[in-house]
């Protein structure tokens, strides 16, 4: 209802190799207005025995949502912005059919609720014109929220890629990862 | 969902168009032959067939989507198996604590639940009250012995008597202004949260969330006009009371298959989805190959698999195995090691 | 008589920790608050920018603070958390007074002060006015800092005054005085952005200052290579260009080798040496056999990559040298330090842009609180409490007679040390926890036992406290402004947004009331923090660290300013040195010869494995206010003890199986955590816990000859596997120091 302020200028670009894994984003993440103090930002080691390394994940906005797709209540929907949003709250069953299906794993279930629920990318603080609380305060720039021409200046040795493969599947997104220079696609299998 | 609405569904067409007939035939044997039924609600029948029309219609697109369509097949599948007594009594269960009582809305925060709650009594009761009602199943006389005794009856039989004035006639005839009571304490209390969340006002719609909530007022305040009416004005404003009221009604009719107010009939779905889970569980979990848990159930991931490949998601890998093989973590992983390859493989891990 | 009055569960259970969460909804009125009051975390020594939402004189949340230079909006999970500190169910709203057999019972403000004032007047005329001792520390801001200093010395008149800086980065400040003069940083973060190579030695950057990462990774964006020295492989070095798993306690054994190969291979800048420094011949002489074979030897770091570190940094044009606590923290830390300054000075890289070196000072206020007098032997400005001329500087402004201005004290453990030989035998302490923060610390808990009294000034019961007769409920970083310096000397404002609750009072208000009954009323008239700001710049004026030209104003317009500053006109000094004219008596940088010797304590047969101690990313120091924020806690509940798989396996050692870890200070027991991102020699176990799972239970209690800082990161332990699973109980109660 309120006046939207979405910049469509600004996006998201993520580089897991710059995370350190202190987990900023994600007690930041529970702070925005949408979430209710439940984090929708994932962070966590890929095998701690071996590695510090850390990924984090945020929605990635699919341009065909996986997650809407397999929905059987109709209750997830991206709007305009590309914007793939939490579950209607009236509608979701919580059967766990996105939580399965997004390639990226991303939505969450809330068990005791019933309702599902994901990374809208701060829509409250977006649609008022301001960054993603994770990306605001992500203390490594992992995760960076900005204009494609700001990025390009800070890391001059990378591009932003938002096309995944999965075996055959082809799924684009409207967060980018930054890959090094020449990539185009990223290749997951 | 616009998009399916907009070429007729066959099938659909077919469903809502019987279960309209449905209506129109019980409506004709409730009311024997139309004989108890009350000419001056016709306009209440009409909108309610309109609805129920809408419904069946929507309803019936909605089972026809792949994965829907295979809750709906699962459920009843593994209701009607061997289990169906503990899996009956625990659909039982759970619509008493999830879909009457709405438990589950009680972890998202006590006054939501309690405002939820507050709306679908009041709602659900005045459904039980207005539906045979308009459809002429009940129907009440003055007993011919008496000036003050009066008869319920429903189908056509006598079912109860009462006297004027008893509480149980306050309460009878004045169930429907309870009722909007209720209403109305639940669409303020849920009306002050959107107004206070910063989380809802960012992601409310008009006419996804207010407007439902302004329907339903409406409908409260018109209905508890009309009593106010008659009790305090003397029907000096009946006419106008009578004429809003059902127009406000007619309209949420109109709107129900479409709006907000589906999801009543949608919820149900949830005790298919808890079946499902369960009789997953006992045939078996799968287990994530990269973090070597537990993830979800054999019988959900295969049936996901072939959903989402009808849908165009077909996420087999190069390996023969498929990309839902993995546990989200196990996706978020299989994500990263790709990235952290990439990044090796070029030689640096920054620019 | 400083025993628990009571056990230690039921003081836990009335006083905490306990773990606070937002609710669900979040805190009332968070959606529409009062007022948003820009400010700055309280958890290290970044201080990063923050606001603070409040309403109803209750901070309810925080909004990123996007204009603030150093972080921009950026914080780390405490930061983030931060706002939970106020709100608290633990906060102490009343003094309290210990009851044998009751525990702590709230009474009076004036029956608390009467009964402090009591006990230290009875002690200092029984024992004399030493046998009062002071402990501070460093989360307090400038003007608490500069007010504790004249407190301890013209209310108390102890010479016995020391702070928690001491297990910080005392080793640094000492090496860099004795160096250049001066005791700061040399340059401001943002020089680290074109750095050719940034070397950082013992400093888990990633987890300790998650903010400073960003300049570091921009530095990297812009070319930089990054060299780690570390026994672990730490989220920063993970992909470093160049890690260094150095032996615990070897580290100048590495840098004199680096300084050799910067020699042999005529790295150097000459011109450099000959104009601005001094001792570079005795410094090379100090090192002449330290050949790669033999640093190979002595820190187990691989010949070719301390080959590869010297010659990156021998060749670039521009870099930066950091260190924190790993290299500092040791008997020789003072060396440490001398040993990373001389290949600094080696190559010329200080005073120009981009080329710079320094601490990564760790605590919220460890720089401010380091330079303005509450240390042993410091007077405001970083002056020297022997030197008669500072002496006589400081008494004039504080108005009192030189002759009645204490000397030098005892340091922190040293003081410990006194009480335990029952020389001091009453304490006033302020923001320390060191029941968990220094090593050794069954002899701490002995040494407070044998206190005749004990006064906790604290706005939580905090471990030590619970030892105490009588605690004051003072105040939050959030409740009392003033200023702070940041880690690259940027002196910033810290914004009251709160006052405090209940019956609690600003810490400033409680000091200036002891005063008061201590007799020294007129000399502790403040009217505000401002005021005591005031007198800071004045006391500090021409010393070393020169505030004069700061003022609240100008802090707030610029947010924040570079001391030096010394007049109202000065622009500040984020860069130090450009000039080249050096704070030391010859105006030069000095070199220093650094001979490598052993850790106190070495290997043995007996005690076979090394032990190093740090922290992690969600607590901050004795977790007196981290480990009641929910998160944080969950985060990481309970200290883990990370060993290697191939030394876990000579033990039989399982992850998850609970650990006895002994040394000649006792034992404790901790689950591991096998993990191949440590030294196969080495295990390390984060210290913020108390009770029976405090690392320093275990750690050595030696000192560094210059510094006092205690040897922290390295000991020698042996290892014993108890047989079973560690439980979750103790995962689950960990965070209380039970
Ligand atoms: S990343 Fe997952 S949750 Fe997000 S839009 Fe795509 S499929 Fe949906
Ligand atoms: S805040 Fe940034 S660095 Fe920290 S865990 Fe999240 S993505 Fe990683
Ligand atoms: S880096 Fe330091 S100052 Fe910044 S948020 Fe974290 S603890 Fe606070």
């Amino acid at each position: 209802m309120a006046v939207s302020e979405y910049n469509q200028e600004m996006e998201f670009f993520v580089d897991m190799q710059r995370c350190i894994g202190c987990h900023a984003c994600e007690m930041a993440c529970a702070e925005c207005e949408t979430n209710g103090q439940e984090s929708m930002i994932h962070v966590h080691y890929i095998d701690r025995a071996v590695s510090v390394q850390t990924t984090v994940q945020v929605c990635m906005h699919c341009d065909e949502p996986a997650c809407a797709t397999v929905c059987p209540a109709d209750a997830i929907t991206k709007d305009n912005f590309g914007v793939v949003h939490s579950a209607n709250t009236s509608r979701c069953i919580g059967c766990s059919n996105c939580v399965l299906a997004c390639p990226f794993g991303v939505p969450i279930k809330f068990e005791e609720s019933e309702l599902m629920m994901k990374c809208n990318m701060c829509y409250d603080r977006t649609s008022a014109g301001k960054k993603p609380m994770c990306a605001t305060v992500c203390p490594s720039q992992a995760l960076y929220y900005g204009t494609r021409e700001e990025i390009r200046k800070r890391r001059p040795e990378s591009v932003p890629v938002n096309t995944f493969k999965f075996g055959e599947l082809e799924v684009k997104t409207k967060v980018k990862i930054m890959m090094p220079k020449g990539a185009t696609k990223i290749i997951v299998d | 969902m616009y998009r399916l609405v907009k070429t007729l569904n066959r099938q659909a067409l077919v469903n809502a168009t019987v279960s309209i007939f449905v209506v129109i035939a019980i409506v004709i044997a409730g009311s024997r032959n139309l004989q108890n039924f009350d000419a001056a609600l016709v306009a209440y029948l009409f909108g309610t067939v309109f609805a129920v029309f809408g419904i069946a219609y929507r309803y019936s697109v909605w089972l026809q989507r792949p994965p829907t369509r295979l809750y709906w097949y699962r459920s009843w599948q593994f209701l009607f198996s061997k289990n169906f007594i503990p899996y009956a009594l625990r659909s039982l269960k759970l619509f008493l604590r999830n879909i009457l009582l709405q438990r589950f809305i009680y972890p998202r925060g006590k006054l939501r639940w309690f405002g939820h709650l507050m709306l679908a009594v009041g709602c659900v009761l005045a459904f039980a009250i207005t539906i045979p009602l308009t459809f002429g199943w009940i129907h009440f006389t003055l007993d011919p012995n008496s000036i003050s005794t009066y008869n319920a009856h429903f189908f056509g039989f006598v079912v109860t008597s009462f006297e004027l004035g008893t509480p149980i006639a306050v309460i009878t005839f004045h169930a429907l202004v309870w009722c909007s009571v209720i209403v109305t304490i639940g669409a303020v209390i849920m009306l002050r949260r959107r107004l206070t969340d910063g989380g809802l006002i960012a992601t409310q719609t008009f006419e996804g969330d207010w407007l439902p909530l302004f329907l339903l007022i409406a409908i409260s305040v018109t209905g508890i006009g009309i009593t106010y009416d008659y009790t305090f004005l003397q029907g000096r404003t009946h006419q106008f009371m009578s004429v809003t009221h059902a127009i406000t009604v007619i309209l949420f009719l109109i709107w129900l298959p479409f709006g907000k107010f589906f999801h009543i009939f949608q919820r149900l779905a949830q005790l298919g989805a808890n079946i499902y889970k369960v009789e997953g569980m006992k045939r078996g979990m799968a287990v994530c190959p990269h973090t070597k848990e537990e993830f979800a159930s054999i019988t959900h991931i295969e049936d996901l698999k072939n959903v989402s490949k009808k849908l165009g998601f077909d996420f087999s890998l190069k390996n023969g195995g498929s990309h839902l093989d993995l546990s989200p973590e196990g996706k978020r992983s299989a994500l990263a090691k790709a990235h952290y390859k990439a990044r090796k493989e070029s030689g640096k891990f920054f620019g | 008589m400083a025993k628990l009055p009571v056990s230690v569960d039921k003081i836990i259970e009335q006083f905490g920790p306990h773990k606070s969460y937002t609710p669900k909804e979040g805190f009332e009125g968070n959606f529409e608050p009062d007022k948003i009051v820009k400010t700055h975390c309280c958890f290290c020594g970044m201080q990063c920018g923050i606001q603070l939402k409040v309403k109803d004189n209750k901070v309810t949340g925080f909004e990123p603070w996007m204009e603030f230079p150093f972080n921009e909006g950026r914080l780390c999970p405490k930061g983030v958390q931060r706002y939970l500190q106020n709100n608290h169910p633990d906060r102490l709203l009343n003094p309290l007074k210990r009851v044998e057999g009751v525990g702590f019972l709230p009474i009076e403000w004036d029956d608390a002060m009467e009964k402090t004032v009591s006990e230290i007047k009875r002690i200092q005329n029984e024992y004399g006015n030493n046998a009062f001792g002071m402990l501070s520390g460093v989360s307090l801001t400038n003007e608490k800092s500069y007010m504790i200093g004249k407190f301890a010395r013209v209310a108390l008149k102890t010479a016995n005054l020391d702070y928690n800086g001491r297990l910080c980065m005392v080793s640094a400040g000492a090496g860099n005085k004795k160096a250049f003069g001066i005791d700061r940083i040399s340059n401001s973060w943002s020089d680290l952005e074109h750095a050719e190579v940034i070397l950082i030695a013992g400093s888990n950057v990633s987890e300790t200052f998650p903010t400073l990462t960003h300049y570091i990774w921009q530095a990297r964006d812009n070319g930089a290579r990054l060299i780690i020295v570390d026994p672990r492989i730490t989220p920063i070095a993970r992909t470093a260009d160049l890690h260094l798993p150095v032996l615990p306690g070897t580290d100048s054994a590495l840098f004199g080798a680096i300084l050799k190969i910067l020699v042999d291979n005529n790295w150097l800048d000459k011109e450099f040496i000959q104009n601005h420094t001094s001792g570079f011949n005795e410094a090379v002489n100090a090192v002449k056999d330290y050949t790669l074979d033999w640093a190979e030897k002595v820190t187990g770091v691989k010949a070719e990559k301390i080959q590869k570190a010297a010659e990156w940094w021998g060749k670039a044009k521009t870099s930066f040298l950091l260190h924190a606590r790993g290299i500092e923290h040791h008997t020789k830390g003072v060396d440490n330090v001398l040993s990373c300054i001389n290949i600094v000075l080696a190559t010329g890289r200080i005073g120009k842009p981009y080329c710079g070196y320094g601490t990564i000072t760790g605590q919220g206020n460890g720089q401010g609180g380091r330079e303005h007098g509450h240390k042993c032997d410091q007077l405001p400005g970083n002056r020297d409490i022997t030197n008669p001329e500072h002496r006589k500087f400081i008494s004039e402004i504080w108005g009192i007679d030189e002759k009645d201005l204490p000397g030098k004290g005892l340091t922190a453990y040293e003081l410990i040390e006194a009480i335990h030989r029952g020389e001091v035998k009453g304490l006033i302490s302020i923001c320390f926890n060191p029941l968990i923060s220094l090593p050794n610390n069954s002899f701490v808990r002995e040494a407070l036992e044998k206190l005749e009294f004990y006064v906790s000034i604290d706005f939580f019961l905090n471990e030590t406290a619970r030892h105490a007769d009588i605690i004051l409920a003072g105040s939050l970083h959030e409740e009392e402004e003033g200023t702070v310096t940041t880690a690259e000397g940027r002196v910033v404002k810290i914004n009251e947004a709160v006052t405090p609750p209940g019956n609690a009072r600003r810490d400033k208000d409680i000091i200036m009331e002891l005063a008061r009954r201590l007799g020294a009323g007129d000399k502790f008239n403040y009217e505000n923090s401002e005021a005591i700001f005031n007198e800071l710049r004045i006391a500090s004026k021409g010393g070393t660290a020169d505030y004069f030209g700061i003022t609240y104003q100008r802090i707030e317009e610029n947010m924040g300013v570079f001391w030096p500053c010394p007049s109202l006109d000065h622009p500040g000094t984020p860069r130090l040195w450009e000039d080249k004219k050096f704070a030391t008596n010859d105006g030069k940088a000095h070199f220093n010869p650094v001979p490598f010797r052993e850790p106190s304590e070495v290997t043995d047969n007996e005690y076979p494995v090394v032990l190093t101690t740090g922290r992690v990313v969600s607590q901050y120091l004795s977790g007196s206010q981290t480990r009641r924020i929910g998160k944080l806690v969950d985060q990481y509940p309970q200290p883990l003890l990370e060993i290697h798989p191939e030394l876990a396996s000579k033990y039989g050692i399982k992850d998850g199986d609970l650990i006895t870890v002994a040394t000649r200070r006792g034992e404790a027991n901790f689950p591991a955590q096998l993990v191949e991102t440590i030294r196969k020699d080495t295990v390390f176990i984060p210290y913020h816990w108390g009770g029976k799972q405090s690392a320093n239970q275990l750690t050595i209690g030696t000192l560094d000859p210059v510094s006092k800082i205690p040897e922290f990161k390295v000991c020698a332990c042996r290892l014993v596997h108890t047989g079973i699973k560690a439980s979750d109980k103790l995962k689950e109660t960990a965070y209380q120091s039970y």
